[in-house]
């Protein structure tokens, strides 16, 4: 099971900058999908993913789906090499994305956001509109039925 | 929605699956607050955890 809740908090502590996409994002616009990870897209640049690196630390980050025991060096050097990561930590499953598809990075999506309270913290979530975007441009099959769902939100919520 | 986009190949099937939706789930949660919605998609993870572990018991003692 994944914390959301711990997850945001530790992530709000440590002021890391980053917006709720994905499935989390849905569940915070009224969706009634199960999602079992929580997707963020992240400030790239050397303070936030130091401040990642701290904030997950503790929660031991490992590659998902990579065998046990497959060195992974959780550090500011590993991230910045990197850009999106699936990981297992010890508080479920979390995607660290630099920047996905038909959205961008974090300042790309930033004027498209809104502020949500979760577990007592305030987050950035993206909006419904550009959430739907950015399903429609990935365009995987799976989403097809997000897209429907999100679009009927959109018109419940008008 | 920008129209190029209302007009992809994709919308017939995003259409055909808008009628199954259940909106009463829909409605139902939009009454929450975000942080009630973030606490029950919990909640059903816990069940389809516990879901999952019964299935297995159940077909290892079969």
């Amino acid at each position: 099971m994944t914390d959301f809740n711990a997850l945001l908090r530790l992530l709000v502590e440590h002021e890391v900058e980053f917006i709720i996409v994905g499935g989390a994002a849905a569940t915070a616009h009224g969706s009634a999908r199960l999602t079992f990870d929580l997707d963020i897209v992240y400030r790239r640049g050397h303070t936030n993913i130091s401040r990642i690196v701290n904030a997950l630390k503790p929660i031991q980050p490992y590659l998902r789906g990579a065998p046990p025991g497959l060195p992974f060096d959780w550090s500011i050097e590993t991230i910045e090499k990197g850009l999106n990561f699936t990981l297992v930590t010890t508080q479920g499953a979390l995607d660290i994305l630099g920047e996905i598809v038909g959205g961008g990075g974090y300042e790309q999506l930033l004027p498209e956001t809104i502020q949500v309270e979760i577990a007592g913290v305030e987050c950035l979530c993206l909006g419904l509109e550009s959430l739907i975007k950015v399903k429609r441009a990935a365009g995987r099959p799976k989403d097809l039925e997000v897209i429907a769902e999100l679009e009927q939100i959109l018109d419940e919520s008008k | 929605m920008e129209k190029a986009e209302s007009q992809s190949g994709i919308d017939p099937v995003i259409e055909a699956y808008k009628k199954d939706i259940d909106v009463t789930l829909i409605r139902e949660n939009l009454r929450l607050t975000v942080d009630q919605r973030f606490q029950q998609l919990m909640k059903l993870q816990q069940f389809a955890d516990d879901l999952r572990r019964a299935g297995r018991k159940a077909r290892s003692e079969k």
